[in-house]
């Protein structure tokens, strides 16, 4: 493909996006919402309850800017399928794949976010077992939505693999390694079933190891993304 | 059918296979090793708990697991042996082979897991069963692959259409694949089955 037939316009701007979202998801939802790591799910109601009315404010602020930079991992995910298409064909099922597979994970961050910031917004007047119930419902939805990540790890995944060149874009390791994670997250099936232990949403399996592994290959994922960009537009 | 030989690698140091299905491979093995790690740790707190559940399985199920697994290994080895020497044709019917030995493996799990729910034995019941059934659950998933894997490299064994190498890449890949699944089963079957609690 010619240098001059490719438009790479914003694909740098929109990959930058990938690890921002990180970097604001980490700490608004993460830290402010004090979900990184969760309330144990054997954790009382007033333990949760108390942390959502002693920092709403700081919960709030939080959840606001989760749900205000949750696009960003969409815009990121359509800058990873605008490359994907120069590796396979444009209209090829993988890369429209790739491309839902963000779209939709944006709104399983959004809608339990709300759910979180809903919590945050008069838990003075709430009782304790409200805004625990809150707090799992946006738990169980975040965790039980992974189908939907998985859709687009698979694709990114099986469409890297394809890449024909002799130095392919994305590297084998780690197209395998999106694979892996979109298996892994399989795990979060049993979440429901525990309270305590490695497979509670506040677990070794189900939250430290599930959501480090995608939260790495997001930046790791963007730094090959730039360099195929560049490739791209020398027309490598 | 013509024997295409493949490519000498003999000079090559490389893994057999895919090197990004090696990445897999390792990183899923890593997995596992928490597996057993959370387990062991489960187990040095409640080593009662974990004995008498362990008394329960029925050491049979695991031994014919184990037997059937390595059966069908064995098999998936010549498959890839028979693919280095370019003898496309009974690759393939290795690889029907390989299959067809390893598939009393999710039957023999469906009955073994009926039979522990028919006692009133479930996911709930205690950690050691949580952990058993989550285990030989995941197990049986990289399992239930295994078995799509080798329906796709049955195809690929006699598809001209893909050059000799490529075609013994992706079986050398896919055996990797299904001797992991040996693997994690053994190591499976002397945690769950075999290690008494001290």
């Amino acid at each position: 493909m010619s240098a001059a037939s490719v438009d790479t316009r914003y694909w740098r701007f929109c990959a930058s996006m990938g690890p921002l979202f990180v970097l604001v998801f980490y700490l608004c939802w993460g830290i402010l919402g004090h979900n990184f790591p969760p309330f144990s799910p054997d954790a009382p109601a007033s333990e949760v309850a108390t942390y959502f009315r002693e920092n709403a404010g700081s919960v709030r602020f939080g959840m606001v800017m989760a749900m205000t930079f949750a696009p960003a991992y969409g815009v990121w995910g359509y800058s990873v399928a605008k490359v994907l298409e120069q590796v396979i064909e444009k209209d090829s099922i993988v890369v429209q794949l790739a491309r839902v597979g963000a779209a939709w994970t944006v709104i399983t961050l959004l809608v339990p976010t709300s759910f979180w910031l809903t919590a945050a917004f008069r838990p003075e007047a709430l009782p304790d077992w409200m805004i625990q119930m809150l707090y799992d419902m946006a738990w169980l939805l975040i965790d039980l939505a992974y189908a939907v990540t998985s859709v687009q790890l698979f694709a990114i995944g099986a469409g890297f693999l394809a890449d024909k060149r002799a130095v392919p874009f994305v590297p084998k390791w780690l197209a395998w390694y999106g694979i892996w994670v979109g298996f892994m997250f399989v795990l979060e099936c049993v979440m429901p079933y525990f309270r305590n232990g490695a497979f509670a949403r506040s677990g070794i399996l189900n939250f430290w190891i599930e959501f480090l592994i995608w939260m790495a290959w997001v930046p790791v994922l963007t730094a090959y993304m730039f360099k195929a960009i560049g490739r791209i537009e020398r027309g490598e | 059918m013509t024997a295409t030989t493949a490519p000498d690698r003999a000079s090559m140091a490389t893994l057999p296979g895919d090197s990004g299905v090696w990445f897999f491979i390792v990183a899923d093995m890593c997995a596992f090793a928490v597996f057993f790690l959370v387990f062991s740790a489960g187990r040095a707190a409640e080593p009662a708990l974990y004995e008498t559940s362990r008394r329960m399985l029925d050491l049979r199920f695991g031994l014919a697991n184990t037997l059937i697994l390595l059966t069908s290994g064995a098999f998936m080895a010549q498959a890839a042996r028979t693919a280095q020497r370019g003898d496309w044709q009974r690759t393939r019917t290795l690889l029907i082979v390989t299959m067809i030995t390893g598939l009393p493996f999710g039957l023999s799990k469906a009955l073994e897991w009926s039979a522990k729910m028919a006692h009133g034995v479930t996911l709930t019941t205690n950690e050691f069963f949580t952990y058993y059934f989550i285990f030989t659950g995941v197990h049986f998933l990289h399992f239930a692959i295994g078995i799509a894997v080798l329906i796709v490299l049955m195809r690929t064994a006699t598809d001209t259409a893909k050059p000799a190498d490529t075609r013994l890449r992706w079986i050398e890949a896919g055996g990797a694949y299904w001797h992991m699944v040996d693997l994690l089963w053994i190591v499976l079957f002397a945690m769950l089955y075999l290690l008494r609690a001290a």
